[in-house]
C-alpha cells in the first residue's frame, strides 16, 4: 500500500500519517507506511494483523494521533478496579455478564464506529459493543469472569480512543426526554390526524352535518384531543406555571395561554351546541410545537460540547499509604492522605506541600496562569494545576467532584452573561402576552353586550395571537445556525452566542496561541553560552508554561535536576539546575548586559550571559484576515508579551495595541472598551486570558486540539479556522436578519389574522388553515434559509 | 349509513396499532440513536465473518437489536 501523501496548500508535497493523517514532522516508516509517531505505527500494526485493515478504508486515515500517547500514564485506568469507581459506568452486572456506558471523546466517523463494534475480536471476553456517535459512548457487553472494565478501557486506550471517565457519569437522562418527546410527538399526530378525519366531512360540506353525525363526530375529537391537552402539551403548562411562580413571563406563557383558551372554547363550543370546536388546530399546532422542539434538541446534541467540559476532573489520585503507593479514586480521599500529584494534574483537595519547592498553576481558579510558587509547609488549593514537577501533598480533608465543579462557580469564569437571545424572549413574552390580553379585552369590549360574541371574539384573539411561529423562529434560525458552525469548525455553547457574535462591534486579539500558533514549531535562536548550559536552561524552561519557557524547553534535551524554582510574573525565571543558577528574563533579572535587538530573552548560567530568541510562526493567513475584520469592527491587539513585535502588527492594528498586558490587564482592557459602549469579541488562546474571555460579550478561545475546552469561552474555534472568522461573523449577522425578518412576517401575519378574529368571523376551518402555516412556514423558512445562507457565506 | 359507526371503529382501531407499535418502538431504543446506524452499513464486509469463526469456537454475540 502506498504512503498516504497529499498536497497542502502550500503545494510542497508533504507526508501525512498512515493512521491519523496528520502532517509527519519526524516521519516514522513501516516498510510503504509512514507514521507520525511509534504510537500510530504500533495501532497500525495491532490492526493489521488482526485483519482489521477495513479500518482504513475511510477518504481520510480516521486514526486519533498517538503523539501524546506516551506521555499518559500506564496505570492511569488503575482505578477502574476499584468498584466504587467502576460503578458509575455499570449499567448492569450480575456477576456473568455485565454493560458499561463509557465515554470516548475521540469518536469521529465510520471507521470509529466500525472499529469500536468490533472490540470482541480485540479483547477477550467482550461480548459485544455499540457506538453512539453523537453522544460520544461506547456501550460495552462483557464477561466480568474474564476481562475486566480496566482491560477494556486499556485496550480502548491502546486504539487511541481514550476513554474520558473524568466525564460526569453519561446519564440515561437524555435519552428518557428524548423518548418521552418522541411519545408526545407520536399522540399529538395520531390526535391531529384522526381529528382533521372527522372535521374534513363538516368542512366540505359547509354546513354542519346531520344531527347525530356532527355530535358523534365531535365527541370523538373532544376524545381524541383530551391525551394531546393531558399529554403531549403538558411541557408548556409546567413551563407557564414556573413562569407565573418566578414572575419572569417569557414567550412560553402566551402559548400555554393560547392552547389553554382553544381547548376551553372547543370543550364550550361542544357543549352548547354553538359549533364545532377548534380542536383540528389544537392538536395540530401541539404536533407541530413538537416537531419544532425535537429539531431544537437534535441541534443541541450534535454540539460535542458539553460532553468534554469536565474532562479536566481527575478521576483518581496517587496515595501513599503504608510505605505503597496506590491509585485511588479521588472519593477515597481523606484528611491526612499523602498524595502524589504529577504535572499537569490537577490538585483534588485542599493540600498542604509537604516537599517544596514546587510551582501551581490556578488557571481554572483564578484566570491567572502565571504558575505560583509554592514551599514546603504552604496551603495549596484545590483546582490548582501541578506545573513543573510532581509534588508530595497531604490532603487537609476529603475531595468530591462536586467541590472541584464548584469551581466553574467562580465568579469570574461563571458570570452570568445576559444573552441577547435570552432578552428577546423575555422582552417579548410580557410584551406580547400584555398586547394580547388588551386586544381580547378590547374586542370583548366592543362586541358588548352580546355576551355570546363578545366570548367568541376575545378567545378568537387569544387563540390567533398564540406565537408559536414566533416561539419558534429563534431558535430555529440560531439551533440551524449553530449546527452549520460547528460542521465548519466553530463550536458555540449555546444558540444564543451566535446572536451575541451578530451584534459584536469590536474584536481584540491575543497574541501568542492566537494570531500565533503553537502547533508548528518554534524558530529557536540562542547564542552566548557553551552547548552544556543550553541543557541546564531547557531544564528549567520545562518548568514553565511560559510560551517562550515551552519553546526553548522544546529545541532539544531538557533533562537536569531543578530546584529551587521562582517564577516572577513579567520578570523571569530562576532556578538551581544541577548545582548551576540558571535565570532566565529581562536583562536586570538576569544581571547580564542588556541586548537591545528586538525579542532577545537574557540567559544567565552560573553568571554566564547568553540569549535567546523564540519566534513563534504566525497563523497562516492571519494578516487578511485582520485586514477584512477591520474593515466592519474595531479592531485591537492585547498580548502579554514585550512590545518587541509592536512593528509587525502596526500596519493591521495601528494603534489599538496594548503590551505587557497580565491576565487581569486584559480583562481591564476588555471592560475599558465595554465601557465605552462597545460589544467585544474576545479571541484568545484560554491559557492567560480565560478572564478576559469571559469578561468579552463574546470570548472564543482558538483551539489547535477542539478537545480541548476552556472553561470561561462561549465557543472554540478550530485554530486552522481563524482566518474563516470574517464569513462566520458575516452568517451570524445573516442569523439576525432572519430572526428580525421572520418576527416581521410572523407579526403582519397575526395582524391580518386577529382582523379576522375581531370581526368575529374566525371560523374552525380559517383556523386550521390559518396556524400551521404559520408554524410550518417559520420552521421551515428558518432551516431553509440559513442552510442556504450557510452555502453562500461560508467555506465549506 | 350506520355502516359509517363500524369504519370509524375499525379505522381508529387500526390507528391505535400503529400508534401502539411506534411507542413500542420508541420504548424499546429504536429512535435513542438514529446517527451512528447510518454509519454502520458504510464498512459492513465479509472479511470479519471468517475470521469470527475461527476464533475458537466461542459464542459471540453481535446480533443487533
Amino acid at each position: 500500500m502506498l504512503a498516504y501523501v497529499a498536497q497542502q496548500d502550500t503545494s510542497t508535497t508533504a507526508l501525512f500519517c498512515r493512521h491519523c493523517g496528520d502532517p509527519c514532522d519526524r516521519p516514522v516508516r513501516d516498510g510503504d507506511e509512514v507514521f507520525c509517531c511509534t504510537g500510530c505505527r504500533s495501532v497500525h500494526a495491532l490492526l493489521m494483523q488482526e485483519g482489521l485493515d477495513r479500518y482504513y478504508a475511510c477518504e481520510r486515515p480516521p486514526g486519533v494521533s498517538q503523539r501524546d500517547a506516551a506521555l499518559r500514564e500506564p496505570d492511569r485506568f488503575a482505578a477502574l478496579d476499584d468498584p466504587a469507581a467502576a460503578a458509575p459506568f455499570l449499567e448492569f452486572d450480575d456477576g456473568r455478564i455485565a454493560r458499561a456506558r463509557i465515554p470516548v471523546p475521540a469518536l469521529h466517523c465510520a471507521s470509529c464506529v466500525w472499529l469500536l463494534e468490533r472490540l470482541w475480536k480485540l479483547q477477550p471476553g467482550v461480548v459485544s459493543s455499540e457506538v453512539d456517535l453523537l453522544r460520544g459512548i461506547v456501550r460495552v457487553t462483557f464477561r466480568p469472569r474474564e476481562t475486566t472494565l480496566r482491560a477494556i478501557a486499556e485496550r480502548m486506550a491502546a486504539l487511541g480512543y481514550e476513554p474520558n471517565l473524568a466525564v460526569e457519569r453519561p446519564t440515561g437522562g437524555v435519552p428518557a426526554a428524548r423518548r418521552r418527546l418522541y411519545r408526545q410527538i407520536g399522540v399529538a399526530g395520531f390526535a391531529f390526524g384522526n381529528i382533521m378525519l372527522f372535521s374534513i366531512p363538516r368542512y366540505v360540506n359547509g354546513a354542519p352535518l346531520e344531527e347525530g353525525f356532527q355530535r358523534l363526530f365531535d365527541l370523538l375529537n373532544l376524545g381524541f384531543a383530551l391525551p394531546v391537552l393531558l399529554f403531549s402539551a403538558s411541557d408548556w403548562f409546567r413551563g407557564a406555571w414556573q413562569t407565573l411562580r418566578t414572575r419572569h413571563v417569557t414567550l412560553e406563557f402566551p402559548v400555554a395561554l393560547g392552547l389553554t383558551v382553544i381547548f376551553a372554547r372547543s370543550v364550550a363550543d361542544i357543549a352548547l351546541g354553538t359549533g364545532e370546536g377548534f380542536m383540528d388546530s389544537f392538536s395540530g399546532l401541539v404536533f407541530f410545537l413538537l416537531i419544532g422542539r425535537l429539531f431544537q434538541q437534535k441541534t443541541f446534541e450534535r454540539m460535542a460540547f458539553d460532553r468534554t467540559y469536565r474532562s479536566f476532573f481527575p478521576l483518581a489520585v496517587r496515595v501513599e499509604r503504608d510505605g505503597t503507593c496506590n491509585v485511588v479514586p479521588i472519593e477515597r480521599i481523606g484528611a491526612g492522605d499523602v498524595m502524589l500529584v504529577r504535572p499537569h494534574e490537577l490538585v483534588p483537595a485542599d493540600a498542604v506541600l509537604l516537599d517544596g519547592p514546587g510551582a501551581i498553576d490556578y488557571a481554572f481558579v483564578t484566570g491567572e496562569s502565571v504558575p505560583v510558587a509554592v514551599s514546603a509547609g504552604d496551603t495549596v488549593h484545590a483546582g490548582g494545576r501541578v506545573a513543573g514537577h510532581t509534588l508530595r501533598l497531604r490532603a487537609l480533608g476529603p475531595a468530591s467532584h462536586s467541590r472541584l465543579a464548584s469551581l466553574w462557580a467562580n465568579p469570574i469564569l461563571q458570570a452570568p452573561k445576559t444573552t441577547a437571545l435570552a432578552n428577546l424572549n423575555d422582552r417579548f413574552g410580557l410584551w406580547f402576552t400584555v398586547c394580547a390580553v388588551a386586544i381580547a379585552v378590547a374586542g370583548a369590549i366592543w362586541w358588548w353586550p352580546d355576551l355570546g360574541m363578545s366570548a367568541r371574539v376575545a378567545t378568537a384573539v387569544l387563540i390567533i395571537a398564540c406565537p408559536c411561529a414566533l416561539t419558534m423562529a429563534a431558535p430555529v434560525t440560531l439551533g440551524t445556525a449553530l449546527g452549520q458552525l460547528g460542521g465548519r469548525g466553530l463550536f458555540a455553547r449555546h444558540p444564543g452566542v451566535v446572536l451575541d457574535l451578530s451584534r459584536i462591534d469590536t474584536i481584540a486579539f491575543d497574541k501568542t496561541g492566537t494570531l500565533t500558533t503553537l502547533s508548528a514549531p518554534a524558530l529557536v535562536e540562542h547564542g552566548g553560552l557553551p552547548a552544556a548550559d543550553w541543557r541546564l536552561v531547557r531544564a528549567a524552561a520545562a518548568h514553565s508554561v511560559h510560551p517562550i519557557s515551552r519553546a526553548l524547553a522544546q529545541s532539544g534535551d531538557a533533562s537536569g535536576v531543578v530546584s529551587d524554582l521562582v517564577e516572577t510574573p513579567g520578570r523571569g525565571l530562576s532556578a538551581v539546575v544541577d548545582g548551576s543558577r540558571v535565570r532566565i528574563g529581562t536583562a536586570e533579572f538576569t544581571g547580564v548586559a542588556a541586548d537591545d535587538r528586538p525579542g532577545v530573552t537574557h540567559v544567565s548560567v552560573d553568571g554566564r550571559a547568553g540569549w535567546v530568541r523564540v519566534t513563534v510562526p504566525t497563523r497562516d493567513g492571519i494578516d487578511e484576515t485582520v485586514r477584512a475584520l477591520s474593515r466592519e469592527h474595531d479592531v485591537h491587539l492585547v498580548s502579554g508579551d514585550h512590545d518587541a513585535e509592536a512593528a509587525r502588527w502596526q500596519p493591521l492594528f495601528g494603534r489599538g495595541m496594548a503590551f505587557r498586558r497580565t491576565p487581569a490587564g486584559k480583562v481591564e482592557f476588555v471592560r475599558g472598551l465595554q465601557a465605552r459602549g462597545r460589544r467585544v469579541l474576545m479571541v484568545g488562546d484560554g491559557l492567560n486570558d480565560a478572564g478576559a474571555l469571559a469578561a468579552a460579550d463574546v470570548g472564543i478561545a482558538a483551539s489547535d486540539a477542539t478537545a480541548c475546552v476552556v472553561p470561561a469561552c462561549d465557543a472554540v474555534i478550530a485554530g486552522d479556522r481563524l482566518r474563516e472568522l470574517p464569513a462566520y461573523l458575516r452568517y451570524a449577522r445573516r442569523a439576525r436578519s432572519v430572526i428580525v425578518l421572520l418576527f416581521v412576517l410572523s407579526m403582519v401575519y397575526n395582524a391580518v389574522a386577529l382582523g379576522i378574529a375581531l370581526t368575529g368571523a374566525l371560523t374552525p376551518l380559517a383556523a386550521a388553515v390559518l396556524m400551521p402555516i404559520s408554524s410550518i412556514g417559520t420552521i421551515g423558512g428558518a432551516a431553509g434559509a440559513m442552510r442556504w445562507s450557510a452555502r453562500r457565506l461560508l467555506p465549506s | 349509513m350506520s355502516v359509517i359507526v363500524l369504519l370509524i371503529v375499525a379505522g381508529s382501531l387500526v390507528a391505535g396499532g400503529f400508534l401502539a407499535a411506534f411507542l413500542w418502538a420508541v420504548e424499546s431504543g429504536q429512535f435513542d440513536d438514529t446517527h451512528t446506524p447510518a454509519l454502520r452499513v458504510l464498512l459492513d464486509d465479509a472479511v470479519e465473518r471468517h475470521s469470527s469463526i475461527g476464533s475458537e469456537g466461542a459464542v459471540h454475540d453481535h446480533t443487533r437489536r
